[in-house]
């Protein structure tokens, strides 16, 4: 503790770096002490159970699911370990003299410094936005595959299983490792900084966080490998289809405890960050709105993702462990699943949507020239629908078997839960209304994101009312819903995003004919694919099938020719983005005469952010008022000093 | 009201919007004065927009494409209702949205160079209150509607049919259970109703979780392992109907499917006798209409039946040179002996079948198609 109280002081006093790391390559945090870790924590794995099963007479010896449970625990610490991630606290732990944090790692200097470990926040969050585009991409191929199959009706290229296995991995890798992780990547590299912050609260946790995804991604693609093909028991993984399953299914199950921990961690980082340490002057209400839709956010994730978590381990619990919580024959319920499983999984839609709405609240405002129109009735809706989307979640399992009487309060909390979302659709139109509007990509995706959102609002108005759901649920009509939600919805906003912020990331512009382009080809192509297919299940196809009613052959074509652009558009976007920052024209700081602290300071930022911490004077949306001001940095600064934060606070503790 | 009033006073009586700008200390009022001309056309041109969008998304949604299938019950016109009020509703929001948006990159788009900021307007207090008012109420107005028909499609007539549903993978079969028509205890393959008489649906599921849906019903229940599930329908209309299982259920989830025969007094009476004879005459008579009631059909290919699934095996070709011991044991479980090219765990065992179907049944096979 001493010791650690001594290095703490004399980093603070200057940025010294550390002495080299003398020790050798397998006992140095890398790579290489990584897959050594890893291949020593698997056969610790494999030794702990064949060991125990062998002493106890268990037949057989090598049972895949023990075995399976083992690895998916073992192998991913010993390989964080491996990498390092754990170093400066099992030395604390241990007595050992810690590594003073230095920050000499922070920062990249080349394109390998996004390999290794590294507590900069803005490192991590591009080391994120990186990994969960990796799994988009995953994602959209198989959804291509998906739309290939469901051109025709009939069985031509893929067979039921390896659909099924399709369908549920292209779902669960767009939900836990993209569109959930590519807010914590966007709000890791802005959030901080729009704060006036230096790094996040807990930058080694931060690093925990993100390295924990990667293993999520992982281990989830890796039950393509397993006998019997990817799980196939849908991203809701029901049971008890999902104990019926082959042990792949534990892949799932143990994949979302990875990506549940990653995501409750970076939660309560970002809470934790954005309580204690706003700059100076920036009150609850001077926050942008990203801000608040994080914060609301993070108070959803910590609270709701132990519920999945959970909810699997029940599932593996029955599976491994021969419980019954949801097996009937030993008394288990079947529907119990579903309620827990759905009380982490409905407010995972708004987890998917609150930052997305907070990024649109950025762009329309700084697009439109104009403040946000109602700013405190926008952020008090975020928590409106934090309170109310904890009390929805039913509406998934209306012709479930559930207690007939529930379907009522749910669906009257789940209709009300529309009119917060209304308010904040009425009031980004209010924003657009006499603005001055320039039409760069973000401020396209932005818009095109309202009409998309629109049209899935509505769609889930009909479903949340109980006597269409009966007809419409678990027909093409919820997958239509869900793609214009969480695609048009989730999605747009991630576009707007990446777009908007690129220059600040990367220092240089991206190529606005190209963002375009991307942006008319995706919007075109996205209602080509999925508007039929409110039609087609209203008129009687169910969702998750392989093969269909030959009635629907060519609105399923018409989907699938959409599909394929959707999936093309993409490579442009992909384009794009590699070679803008590679040799795109250098950004200034402040390309979008945008207000908000992270556009005050240069393109990409320094190391640390700020010279100085900065101090708020204003609200974060004052376009069009003379003389408004959001921030003062480095300049002279009013007397009035509420926090006084030391430049490094984030990083220790 | 009094929010309105005070813009006017503060802004000239022409201003909507009452422009609160915050700045240390004190709330401002302040706004632009664009010439009341320009203003009024803005809204005039914004009104006709909505009408247009809002008319061709109506003609579009309502009128030109019927988005739902033929409705076949009571409860299914009471969903229809609520379907359509809910649509309307729908329907003039979103071109309302849609009026603005487009609008608005028409009209307030910045020209190149442009570097004026927009009117800081922060807000207006009775505005807000109207766009979280109205949609509360339009929202309880469909909730208290969706509840009625809720209740109203629960309530079912105390003189209605009972007929058990069991759902497996990944086939359906249905018993009657109670005496109407002498039918006690007939189990049967597809589901056989009168036209107009309640039905009540009593289902379970040995295995994982399935759904019963007839898009022409519009009512939809899963049917769920250790309980049971109802589901309650007038049927109005004659007719054959397809029944969908829409839960995922493993391979054959696509093509669980079955129908149902909606039948008008008399063709139901004739349906009754049918089955009765074919009881009596037992033998290969008897086995093919299990054969045809257990569902067999809808996964194999059997000339005899003019059955043309291809799901699993061609009879015609597997059961060649078959004993009885062989066909049967095949039936009763599955997975013992598989045909190349054929999954394990597809068919599901078939060893609830009563003794005396399950005999006539494997007689009817061999005759068919193992000898």
């Amino acid at each position: 503790m001493s010791t650690h109280t001594i290095e703490h002081g004399e980093h603070e006093v200057g940025h010294a770096p550390s002495p080299p790391d003398r020790r050798n390559l397998l006992q140095r945090p890398g790579w290489i002490r990584g897959a050594l870790y890893t291949a020593i924590g698997f056969g610790i794995a494999t030794a702990f159970v064949t060991g125990i099963r062998s002493l106890g007479d268990l037949d057989p010896v090598w049972e895949l699911d023990v075995l399976l449970t083992a690895w998916t625990v073992i192998v991913p610490l010993a390989f964080l370990a491996g990498m390092g991630v754990f170093s400066y606290w099992i030395y604390w732990v241990t007595g050992k003299p810690t590594q003073p944090e230095d920050h000499s790692g922070h920062g990249a200097e080349s394109w390998k410094d996004y390999f290794r470990v590294n507590t900069d926040h803005k490192v991590i969050g591009v080391q994120y936005l990186i990994t969960v585009f990796f799994f988009f991409i995953i994602g959209g191929l198989m959804a291509m595959f998906i739309r290939a199959e469901l051109a025709e009706p009939g069985t031509q290229l893929i067979d039921p299983n390896a659909f099924n296995g399709f369908t549920s991995v292209h779902a669960t890798l767009m939900i836990f490792l993209f569109v959930v992780p590519v807010f914590a990547g966007l709000g890791n590299y802005v959030i901080p900084i729009m704060i006036g912050a230096t790094d996040m609260a807990f930058p080694r946790l931060n690093a925990l966080s993100f390295w924990m995804l990667p293993i999520a991604g992982f281990i989830i693609l890796a039950s393509f490998l397993l006998p019997g093909g990817a799980f196939s028991a849908g991203w809701t993984n029901y049971a008890p289809l999902a104990t019926q399953q082959p042990d792949s299914n534990l892949m799932f199950q143990m994949g979302v405890q990875w990506a549940g921990a990653s995501s409750i961690a970076t939660a309560l980082n970002f809470l934790v960050t954005i309580i204690t340490m706003r700059a100076p002057g920036m009150t609850f209400f001077r926050m942008p709105l990203l801000v608040w839709a994080n914060f609301t956010t993070s108070t959803l994730v910590v609270l709701a993702t132990p519920f999945i978590a959970g909810s699997q381990f029940l599932l593996m619990f029955d599976r491994v462990l021969h419980t019954n919580f949801f097996e009937v024959a030993g008394g288990g319920y079947v529907v119990g699943y579903q309620h827990i499983f759905w009380f982490y999984s409905h407010p995972a839609v708004y987890i998917m949507l609150l930052p997305g709405f907070g990024i649109v609240s950025e762009v329309l405002s700084v697009f439109a020239r104009k403040p946000i129109f109602g700013y405190r009735l926008m952020a008090l809706s975020l928590v409106a629908i934090l309170f109310l989307g904890f009390s929805v979640w039913a509406h998934h399992m209306f012709v479930a078997g559930m207690a007939p009487w529930l379907r009522i309060p749910m669906m009257i909390t789940t209709l009300l839960i529309a009119v917060p979302t209304g308010i904040k659709v009425f009031s980004w139109l209010a924003t657009l209304w006499e603005g001055r509007i320039h039409f760069k990509t973000p401020m396209l995706w932005a818009v095109g994101f309202i009409s998309m959102f629109v049209i899935g609002g509505l769609s889930g108005i009909m479903l949340g009312s109980v006597p269409i759901d009966q007809h419409a649920s678990d027909t093409y009509f919820v997958v239509a819903h869900i793609h214009y939600v969480l695609y048009g919805g989730s999605v747009f906003t991630i576009f707007a995003g990446v777009y908007y912020w690129f220059p600040k990331m990367t220092g240089r512009m991206y190529n606005e004919a190209l963002g375009k382009a991307h942006f008319w080809l995706t919007f075109v192509a996205f209602n080509v694919t999925f508007f039929a297919q409110h039609w087609v299940g209203l008129q009687g196809m169910p969702r998750r099938v392989a093969d269909y009613d030959p009635a629907f052959a060519n609105w399923n074509m018409i989907s699938s020719i959409g599909g394929f652009v959707l999936g093309a558009s993409t490579l442009i976007f992909l384009y794009n983005m590699l070679v803008s920052w590679r040799s795109g024209a250098p950004a200034p700081g402040n390309p979008w005469r945008a207000l908000t602290i992270e556009w005050q300071i240069s393109s990409p930022p320094s190391k640390y952010n700020f010279d100085e911490i900065p101090q708020v004077v204003g609200g974060p949306y004052e376009y069009g008022v003379p003389g408004a001001r959001h921030v003062v940095l480095n300049g002279s600064r009013t007397v009035e000093t509420e926090k006084p934060e030391p430049a490094t606070a984030g990083a220790e503790h | 009201m009094g929010s309105w009033r005070a813009a006017s006073t503060a802004c000239g009586n022409r201003c909507p919007f009452r422009i609160a700008v915050r700045e240390p200390g004190r709330l401002v009022f302040r706004g632009a004065k664009p010439g009341p001309s320009v203003r009024k056309t803005l809204y005039i041109q914004l009104l006709l927009l909505t009408v247009v969008i809002g008319a061709i998304t109506f003609v579009i949604s309502l009128v030109a494409i019927s988005w739902l299938p033929t409705v076949a019950s009571e409860e299914g016109k009471r969903i229809d209702d609520i379907y359509l009020f809910t649509s309307v509703i729908c329907i003039g929001i979103f071109a309302l949205v849609a009026a603005v948006t487009v609008y608005a990159v028409l009209k307030f788009r910045a020209g190149p160079g442009d570097m004026e900021d927009g009117k800081p307007i922060h807000g207006h207090t009775g505005v807000e209150i109207f766009w979280t008012v109205i949609p509360t109420i339009l929202v309880t107005v469909i909730g208290i509607w969706s509840a009625v028909v809720v209740v109203q499609n629960d309530d079912l007539p105390d003189d209605h049919r009972i007929v058990n549903v069991e759902a497996q993978q990944f086939a359906w079969s249905f018993s009657y259970i109670d005496e109407r028509d002498g039918l006690n205890g007939m189990q049967v393959g597809e589901l056989v109703v009168r036209v107009n008489e309640p039905v009540e649906l009593h289902m379970r599921s040995p295995d994982v979780i399935h759904a019963f849906w007839v898009p022409e019903w519009r009512q939809k229940q899963d049917v769920v392992p250790g309980i049971t599930t109802f589901y309650r329908i007038t049927p109005t209309l004659e007719g054959t109907f397809p029944i969908i299982c829409t839960e995922l259920c493993g391979l054959g989830h696509s093509v669980m499917r079955n129908q149902v025969r909606v039948l008008s007094d008399a063709d139901f009476d004739a349906w009754v006798a049918d089955q009765q004879q074919a009881v009596d005459s037992g033998g290969a008579t008897l086995g093919q209409s299990v054969f045809q009631n257990q569902g067999c059909a809808a996964c194999h290919t059997l000339s005899a039946a003019d059955a043309t699934g291809a799901v699993g095996p061609d009879l015609d070709s597997v059961l060649a040179g078959q004993s009885a011991e062989e066909i049967r044991q095949s039936i009763v479980d599955p997975n013992d002996v598989i045909s190349e090219g054929f999954a394990e765990g597809v068919m599901p065992p078939y060893g609830a079948v009563p003794e005396d179907q399950l005999d006539a049944l494997v007689e009817y096979l061999v005759t068919e198609a193992g000898g």
